[in-house]
This record gives structure tokens, C-alpha cells and sequence, in this order.
């Protein structure tokens, strides 16, 4: 979906047509072009078209190709001040994107939002008017209301990138997610392969994001969990979406596990056995955790993935986390690679009002 | 109408109305039954004659401005009567006082409101009621304001307020409005207000299922990552409630009556619907919002309610229709807008078109705005975040239009749920029956359907700018709005 | 797009041919051998080119020169073409620059910025002990003091004015044409 500031200035109202030329905001001299990517800010991967997942992952691939050389670092975003600021606590992401703006040569400001004395009790409308004040040119924001960058956006000159609001999107997660399974598939494609999103879907911004960027990649994708945590989703998956395929939500994990050639994992919380939503977890590793014998159903050669932080021993056994099925940590080096990707794509997006 | 029909054209608001002519106007007066062509005189503030033109079977022909200035195809209707609205006084006077939310009804065209209680102090005994009704008549402007008193005390649940004195002070009936009226004392709530000849209005609301809810659980809910509102929340109470009375007029009082508020589901109306039939003294309302808008505006849709269901309802997994933005171009605005939170939520299409057939057949009594301001620094901020709440007593009539231009319902029927059904459910403790009456003192509104105006902050006269309609044109421009014989709103283009 | 009112051409498939074989000995004979040396094509049209150099320099000299490819687009000093020109295209150096003379090449020489970008990429892969230019066509207005060592053909043009080069491993065909930009399309 697009946030406010990102309409074609004079189509008040009007969405912007999947892959038309956007005039009359350009530099001198560019020729006008079919514009490929329209993308101001990242803010969900809903409205990503095929061709705009497929230039990110192109992107992501000469990303990595910097990250292998003796200098990990490229002049693109030089002078530029990206300000990163979380007001959910995440070690990873946090980090993983201060890493990628680096190497794209911006300066960074990361602010641990929860423990800063600067944003405690200010508005997050406030707090994004300061950080404009302070001269940003780029937000990273994570939050743990859904909408929250959409908030944000309205109020930012510059570009905003979401690191995960709420339950809503995740979709830096999606896109290096898609990422990893490419690199390990044949022939480098997801088409046609069945996915298992395994866990709390509920909760998840990474499932809903990946249910987008799976669905049009042509996947036979899979939702598993306990009934009360997949709540909804039977009636997305029975909604249809152009451009997206349907998906199928069960509760039997065998079923969905079976012959799989991918299983994600998701990461369960103790809350939700506090909010009623489950029995004492014990039951939910008992019935649903990503063991050995589970994972000898799917396909031998089977990726095992999860998008951190990881509950060992709860909703994935310690032998799978790391075992040679696992490609976990390549997670871990290709969200660099996407996060630089996307960053300097929407860095080319001039301010469309 | 032309520009001599208002003599003394700069009459303050306030002024008693000396003389107004309205010829060839299109005037609606459900109390009677009838609307069509007909040419009205106020003389001294008094309704003092109005003559329906002869021609039989005419209709209402296209608004338009002639080269002269003159505006035709004006319509003229008893004040509106306004079931449910905040004006926040006393107590958050930020977001409205009683004085800018009299100036905002008259905007709309409303020459009645009833206030619910949930102010701070809340209106839960008769000296606080009183300084509500003194507040607003000393205002200066010309809108009838009565009251709900609260239920229990302090709105809190615990114990039943001083109903009696507050019937006393002025009370049309009694609520608990943002809060439901807990079992336990709905009963007894019940029973003591029809032996006071009071209406109950609950909200009904079960907040064991609403704990943390932001949205209606449905498509757009689950999508939106936003927790779920069940409708089971709202039928599950309304049922309760029906079942309650009928223990009531069975053993405590025969007098009972109940009201339900700002019905949003399409089970709620079916229970009322079936409540009625059974001949039980139960009345409701419905906001325009819900009767137009919907959950998808939360995702960035603009259509109306009808227009998302018209334009090719997908099937959920259960075979119920459901809208589903993403499959057309509906997308045109941005998504988790805070001025769309409000309770109850917007529902799905199907939950809207269900409203506006209950509008239709009976089973709706009364639109009523719900109009509920906010300051910015509550509104502005993270969805799931933002106070509950749309301000829309200037925005209904426009809504309304748009649903009656769009063939959802009539004109007739609609201005009846805003005056006359009013009255009927507050019964003998209200208002008289709204009515183009000769020899009453007027009581009128005057609005042009086909000249649009712009929602805008500066165009409302609310404190409250937490529309979703900001940005839009709606249609039915008021004019005139006469409340007891003087002027309570004119507007500014108006020669 | 443009619409062009005219296309001119300016270099036909033979004389494409014949420039390429010059700017090939050229090369060498400025090198004073081959020994050390190596082309670096830079995206997208330089890397044909930067091949067939290689090539002709094989015919003559009997030793393959190395042939690496850059893109720049992560060097480039105007963001504001991104949008329209996303698309990153592979670097790919087979070989450590350092200590090498390396030959940049390219198709056409303008205002020297994609050249200084080409240069900035290529010394953070190493330190290169000289760094020369080639290039098909140059068709002045420097904006950067940045000269080629080996030109094909000088073409004085106009800023309204666009030169194409097509390569037959890219667009089926060799030329090169001149062309005027339509008027909304004028910088």
C-alpha cells in the first residue's frame, strides 16, 4: 500500500498504474523512459510487482558481489544521513541495516528508541520531525504498532524503510528470505516449489510479508500452526488477489510438511500461552516444533529457515537450527545484501510533490 | 430561491427570523408522508404558511443556479434530531465545547442533539445535567441540546445513578454510552427507567472480546496485521440485551424500553429485526459512517459502501461475501488513516448493505452521528494507538445524499431517520415530532443537493477535524438552518 | 521515448571495424607490448568492445590480453538517475588490477563523469600501476578534466543531440548515429 507521499503529484487520489512513466519530476536531460522501479520508500511488499521483486534481486546479487571484495564498500550513498531507529528492541535487523548503510558509504545515526531519553514520551509524529530536523535523508523504523511508518511517511521529506511494524510487514525479511531460497533451489527459482511457513502466524509481519512475495512468485505456499494462531488467514487465502496465488492453511503438520522444499520456521513468544491464545507451550513444541523426525518428511534436500531471533528447543530443535539443512546464518548475510539493495534503490526516487 | 427571501439579510445567528420566502422549493415532511413542490412562509419565527404545490407525481428535479443567481431545486426539511453526539463540556473542552459542537450541528442541519454523558465530571446527577442545558441555551445558538443521563454512577458499572433526579433535570433517557451497561444492572437499569418513562440506549459492546482490538476482524484486519474486532462482540450483547427486556416487561415494568446504538453488523440488525417482529419495545441507530464507509478504507479504498459491494464481492472461505480492495483499483489513499478508528468499527460491505436494507425496511428507527471530536495529539498518531472516533455531525447530511443519490434509499425515508424516527424513540421524554407544521415556531434546514462543498478543516466549524472525509466533496451544501424560529446557521455565500 | 527526427550515421559496421583495429595497436604500441596489461569494459557497451580489443590484439600480437567488465552504477555522482536506470549489471574482474595497466574502455566519451566512476571502482579492487581510456566516439563537452588516450572517431555535437551506439552482441547490429532529441525531451 502507499503511504500519502507517494502519489504522482496532480492524481490526488488516483493510484499510480504498475510500470508507468512518471513525468515531470525527473532530472535534466533523462530521457523518459518505462520507469522500472516507483518505490519512494519500502514499506510493504504488497504493491511490489514482479519486475520489481526481480530488479531486487538482481540488485541483492551485485550487492553480494561488494561484499566479497577485499573493500566491502561502494561511494553510492555518500552523504547521505540514514537514521535508524527502533522502538522494538531487535539486535539483528538493527544492525544488519547500520551494516548495509555503511557500505553504501552513508553516515549513520542509530537510535535505540525504547532506551533513548530523546524519544521517551514523545510522539512518534515528534520524534520524525526531529529526526528531519537533524538533517536525515533516510528513516529505518521498526515498530511495534502496524501502520506506524505509514505515519511516519506522511511526515518525512526524505525516504522511509520499514523494518517490521507491528503484525503487519516485515518486508526487508521477505525479500532476503526469497533471496536465500533462490540461491539454494535449482535452477535458482521458487516456482512451483512448496513452501511451509511453520508457527505463530498470527503475530508474524514476516509471514504476512512472505505471503506476498511467495504468492507471486508462483510457490505452493503452506501456512501450519495451531487453529487459534492461524485465525484469519483461511479467508486471505480464499480472497482473490491478482497478480498472487492462493495458499493453503492447516493445522496438520504432517500434511504440510510433506514433501516440502522449504520449511520456515517462525518464532513462538510466551505470551501467547498468557493471552489465552494456547495451552502451556510444552504442547505447542510437542505438536508443532520443527524436529528431526518432522523434518525428515519434507524433502532430503529441504531448507531449513527462520527469521530469528531463535527459541531453540521450543519451535525448532537445536540439531535442525544448525544442521547441514540449515541456512539460517545465509539469511543473516544476504539481509545485507538486500538492505543495501534497497537502499540505494529508493535513494534514486526524487520527491514526487 | 432568491436573494430577496431573506429579509434583514444580515441577521445574526440568534436573531429571531422576521421573514423568509421560499417558493418552488422542494419540501420533505415524513410526519405527513409526503414531500414535493411547495412554497413556505416564516413570519415572527412561526411557520406561517406552506402551500404544496398541485402537480401530482412530480419529482424532484436536478438542483441548479440559473444566470440570474436564482438556485433551484432546493430542499426544505424539518431540523434534523440528533440521537448520539459528544461535545466533550465539561471536561475536554479541548476537543469541543458545547457552544462549537451547537455551531457544528447547525452546520450539519441539526436543530436537536442529544448528549451522552461520558464527560468528566459525567452527566450522572442532575446539577451536572442542569449545567449542560444552562451552557446551551445561554450559547446563543439556537440548537436544542437535551441529554442522556449515565446509567450508573460515574459510568463505572457499579451501581445505578440517580436516574430520578436526573429524569427530573431533564434526562431523555439513560446510557452508558462508550462503556455497555454491565449485565448485572441492565436488568434493574431496565426496569426503573420504564417506570420513569425513560428510553435505555446501550452501547453494546462485549470488552472481554474487545481487549486490545483496533479493526473489524475480517480480510482487510488480518492483512492489516490489526487485532481483531469480532462482530460476535456487539450480537452477542445485542441479543442479551433483547433477552433482558423480554424478562423485564414480563415482571418489572411493561414500560420498558430499549434502544441500541450505533449498530454496526448485519447479525445486529437481523436481532432487532426479529425483536421487532415480535412486537417488543426495541428501537436502534446507525452512524453514516457505517452505513458508507468500510474496514477497506483502512487499506487506502475510497469507495462507498454499495460501490465495493457492486463492484464484484468475493467469497470467503465460509461463502459470505467480502470485499476485496487489492482485486481492483480500489486502492486510492493512504492506508491505517487514525481518523477511520472508531468504535464500533467500520465493517465489512456486506455488514454496510445489511444497515442500509434495515434503513429501508423499518428496522433502522434513526441515523445518528455518533459525532465524536478529538484533539490532534490524540488523533495523529499511531493507529492502533488513536482515540476511538469520527466528528461527523456536519458531514451525515452529505453522506446521507450520497447514499440517496446512489438509489440506496429515499429521500423520504432518510430525512424520517433523522427527524422523526428520532423522536419516536425517545417518545413522550423528547422532542415533538419534528413536522413542517403551520403555526409551529419553525424549525428547519434548507440545503442545496446538487451544490457540493469541500471538507476541510477550515470548513468545519467543529472542533473536532477527524473526518475521513477530509479532502472530499459531499453534496447537500446547507443553506439554512432555523432552529425554533431563529437563525442557527446561514451560509456565508448566501446573499 | 524520444522520438528522433532523423538518425545520421556516423560510423558504418566496417568503419566500427576499422577503429577498433587501430585503437587495438595502439594500445600496444603505447604499452610497448602486452606484457602487464589488461581491458576493463565498462557496462554495458563497453564490455563488447572491451572483448573484441582483445581479440584483435590476439590476432596480431598472438596473446590474449585479459578482459574484465565493470558497472558503475554504484559510483555514479547523480542518484537521480537511478529510478530510471536501476538496473545493475555485473562486475566481474577476473584478475587483481594491481600492478596492471589497465585500459577502460567504453563507448562514448561525454562529460567524463562515467569515466572518473569507472576509475573509482576499479581502485577499490586494487592498485592499478596506470589506468588509459578508450573509447569509440568522443563527442566533447567535458564537464571533468578527463582526456581518452585512444579515441575511434571525435564527433563534435550539440547538447540536443544523442549519439546511439549498437553493437551487434546487444542490439544485432554495428553502427553508430547521431540523432536529435524531440522538444519535450531536451534537457
Amino acid at each position: 500500500m502507499k503511504a500519502q507521499t507517494e502519489r504522482v503529484a496532480g492524481d490526488a487520489g488516483a493510484a499510480v498504474e504498475p510500470g508507468a512513466a512518471v513525468t515531470g519530476t525527473v532530472g535534466p536531460g533523462a530521457h523518459h523512459e518505462h520507469e522500472v522501479w516507483r518505490h519512494r520508500h519500502i514499506l510493504d511488499v504488497d504493491d511490489f510487482t514482479i519486475d520489481e521483486i526481480e530488479l531486487v534481486m538482481a540488485t541483492a546479487a551485485e550487492m553480494k558481489e561488494i561484499l566479497s571484495r577485499p573493500i566491502k564498500k561502494v561511494p553510492t550513498l555518500r552523504g547521505t544521513s540514514v537514521t535508524i531507529i527502533f522502538w522494538e528492541a531487535s539486535t539483528r535487523t538493527r544492525v544488519s541495516f547500520e551494516v548495509a548503510a555503511k557500505n553504501l558509504s552513508a553516515d549513520v545515526v542509530n537510535i535505540a528508541a525504547q532506551a533513548s531519553s530523546v524519544t521517551k514520551g514523545e510522539s512518534l509524529v515528534d520524534t520524525i520531525r526531529t529526526i528531519e530536523a537533524l538533517g536525515a535523508d533516510m528513516i529505518v523504523m521498526r515498530h511495534g504498532t502496524s501502520g506506524a511508518p505509514y505515519l511516519a511517511a506522511e511526515h518525512f521529506s526524505g525516504h522511509v524503510l520499514n523494518g517490521g511494524d507491528g503484525w503487519h510487514a516485515h518486508p526487508t525479511q521477505a525479500l532476503l528470505d526469497l533471496y536465500t531460497m533462490r540461491e539454494h533451489l535449482p535452477e535458482g527459482t521458487v516456482a512451483g516449489r512448496k513452501v511451509v511457513i511453520l508457527g505463530d502466524v498470527l503475530h508474524s509481519r514476516v509471514a504476512r510479508s512472505n505471503i506476498w512475495t511467495l504468492t507471486k512468485s508462483g510457490v505452493d505456499l503452506w501456512l501450519c500452526g495451531p487453529a487459534t494462531l492461524l485465525r484469519g488467514f483461511e479467508r486471505w487465502a480464499g480472497a482473490t488477489i491478482p497478480g498472487s496465488a492462493t495458499f493453503t492453511v492447516t493445522s496438520d503438520i504432517e500434511r504440510a510438511l510433506e514433501g516440502a522444499d522449504v520449511v520456515m520456521a517462525l518464532r513462538i513468544q510466551k505470551e501467547r500461552q498468557e493471552s489465552g491464545l494456547l495451552p502451556p507451550l510444552r504442547e505447542y513444541t510437542a505438536r508443532f516444533a520443527l524436529t528431526r523426525e518432522r523434518l525428515a518428511l519434507a524433502s532430503p534436500d529441504a531448507l531449513v529457515m527462520h527469521p530469528g531471533p531463535m527459541n531453540e528447543g521450543l519451535e525448532i530443535m537445536p540439531d535442525v537450527a544448525t544442521g547441514t539443512q540449515s541456512v539460517i546464518t545465509d539469511q543473516v548475510t544476504n539481509g545485507v545484501a538486500v538492505r543495501m539493495a534497497l537502499l540505494f534503490l529508493v535513494s534514486g526516487v526524487r520527491d514526487v510533490e | 430561491m432568491s436573494s430577496r427571501a431573506l429579509a434583514g439579510a444580515d441577521l445574526a445567528i440568534g436573531a429571531p427570523v422576521a421573514h423568509l420566502e421560499l417558493d418552488g422549493v422542494w419540501a420533505v415532511d415524513p410526519a405527513a408522508g409526503r414531500e414535493g413542490p411547495a412554497d413556505l412562509v416564516v413570519e415572527e419565527g412561526v411557520l406561517a404558511d406552506l402551500e404544496w404545490h398541485k402537480s401530482s407525481g412530480a419529482r424532484r428535479g436536478r438542483g441548479r443556479t440559473t444566470s440570474d443567481g436564482q438556485r433551484h431545486g432546493l430542499v426544505v426539511a424539518p431540523g434534523f434530531v440528533d440521537l448520539h453526539a459528544h461535545f466533550r463540556e465539561p471536561g475536554f473542552e479541548d476537543a469541543e465545547t458545547i457552544l462549537t459542537g451547537q455551531a457544528a450541528a447547525a452546520h450539519g442541519g441539526f436543530t436537536t442533539v442529544c448528549l451522552m454523558p461520558n464527560t468528566e465530571p459525567p452527566i450522572d446527577e442532575a446539577p451536572t445535567l442542569r449545567t449542560v442545558l444552562a451552557r446551551a441555551a445561554e450559547s446563543g445558538i439556537p440548537v436544542r441540546v437535551l441529554a442522556w443521563g449515565a446509567a450508573t454512577r460515574r459510568r463505572e458499572g457499579k451501581g445505578m445513578a440517580e436516574l430520578g433526579d436526573l429524569a427530573e433535570a431533564g434526562a431523555i433517557g439513560y446510557s452508558d454510552d462508550g462503556a455497555p451497561i454491565p449485565v448485572g444492572l441492565l436488568r434493574n437499569v431496565l426496569a426503573y427507567a420504564g417506570m420513569l418513562g425513560r428510553v435505555v440506549a446501550d452501547h453494546a459492546e462485549d470488552r472481554e472480546l474487545t481487549s486490545g482490538a483496533e479493526a473489524n476482524e475480517g480480510l482487510i484486519g488480518t492483512i492489516l496485521g490489526l487485532k481483531g474486532w469480532p462482530r460476535s462482540a456487539e450480537e452477542s450483547v445485542i441479543a442479551r440485551d433483547i433477552a433482558i427486556l423480554v424478562d423485564v416487561l414480563g415482571s418489572d415494568s411493561s414500560a420498558a424500553r430499549l434502544h441500541l446504538t450505533h449498530v454496526s453488523t448485519a447479525g445486529g440488525i437481523d436481532l432487532v429485526r426479529r425483536a421487532k417482529a415480535a412486537g417488543l419495545p426495541v428501537t436502534c441507530d446507525v452512524t453514516p459512517h457505517h452505513l458508507a464507509l468500510t474496514d477497506e478504507w483502512l487499506a487506502g479504498a475510497r469507495r462507498w459502501s454499495w460501490q465495493a459491494w457492486q463492484d464484484g464481492p468475493d467469497r470467503d472461505g465460509s461463502g459470505a461475501p467480502t470485499a476485496n480492495p487489492w482485486a481492483g483499483d480500489a486502492l486510492a489513499g493512504p492506508p491505517y488513516d487514525p481518523a477511520l478508528k472508531v468504535n464500533p468499527p467500520l465493517r465489512t460491505p456486506s455488514d454496510a448493505i445489511a444497515l442500509l436494507a434495515g434503513l429501508r425496511d423499518g428496522t433502522v428507527d434513526a441515523i445518528a452521528t455518533d459525532h465524536a471530536p478529538h484533539t490532534l495529539v490524540d488523533k495523529e498518531v499511531e493507529f492502533g494507538l488513536a482515540a476511538n472516533g469520527i466528528s461527523g455531525i456536519e458531514t451525515a447530511l452529505g453522506i446521507v445524499l450520497v447514499a440517496v443519490e446512489a438509489g440506496k434509499v429515499s429521500l423520504l425515508r432518510a430525512v424520517e431517520a433523522l427527524t422523526v424516527g428520532p423522536a419516536r424513540v425517545l417518545g413522550p421524554a423528547g422532542v415533538p415530532a419534528p413536522a413542517l407544521e403551520v403555526g409551529r415556531l419553525a424549525d428547519l434546514v434548507l440545503f442545496d443537493p446538487a451544490d457540493g462543498w469541500l471538507v476541510s478543516e477550515s470548513a468545519l466549524s467543529s472542533r473536532g477535524k477527524n473526518s475521513p472525509l477530509l479532502g472530499r466533496s459531499l453534496p447537500g451544501r446547507v443553506l439554512l438552518t432555523v432552529g425554533a424560529g431563529r437563525l442557527a446557521y446561514r451560509d456565508p455565500d448566501l446573499a | 521515448m524520444p522520438s528522433p527526427v532523423a538518425e545520421r550515421e556516423i560510423l558504418s559496421a566496417d568503419e566500427i571495424r576499422r577503429a577498433l583495429v587501430r585503437i587495438a595497436h595502439e594500445i600496444v604500441e603505447k604499452h610497448g607490448g602486452t606484457d602487464d596489461l589488461a581491458l576493463v569494459g565498462v557496462q554495458r557497451r563497453g564490455v563488447p568492445l572491451a572483448y573484441r580489443i582483445s581479440a584483435s590484439i590476439a590476432d596480431h600480437e598472438r596473446v590474449t590480453v585479459p578482459v574484465g567488465a565493470i558497472d558503475i552504477t554504484f559510483y555514479r555522482d547523480d542518484l537521480s538517475m537511478v529510478a530510471h536506470q536501476p538496473v545493475v549489471k555485473a562486475t566481474d574482474l577476473p584478475f587483481d588490477p594491481s600492478g596492471l595497466t589497465i585500459v577502460l574502455v567504453d563507448d562514448v566519451l561525454y562529460t567524463g563523469r562515467t569515466a572518473r566512476a569507472a576509475m573509482d571502482a576499479l581502485m577499490d579492487f586494487g592498485r592499478p600501476r596506470a589506468i588509459r581510456l578508450a573509447v569509440l566516439v568522443d563527442r566533447g563537452h567535458r564537464e571533468l578534466p578527463i582526456r581518452a588516450d585512444h579515441v575511434g572517431k571525435n564527433v563534435p555535437t550539440s547538447r540536443e543531440e544523442v549519439i546511439k551506439v549498437r553493437l551487434r552482441e546487444l542490439d544485432g547490429m554495428d553502427e553508430v548515429v547521431l540523432h536529435r532529441l524531440a522538444e519535450g525531451d531536451r534537457p
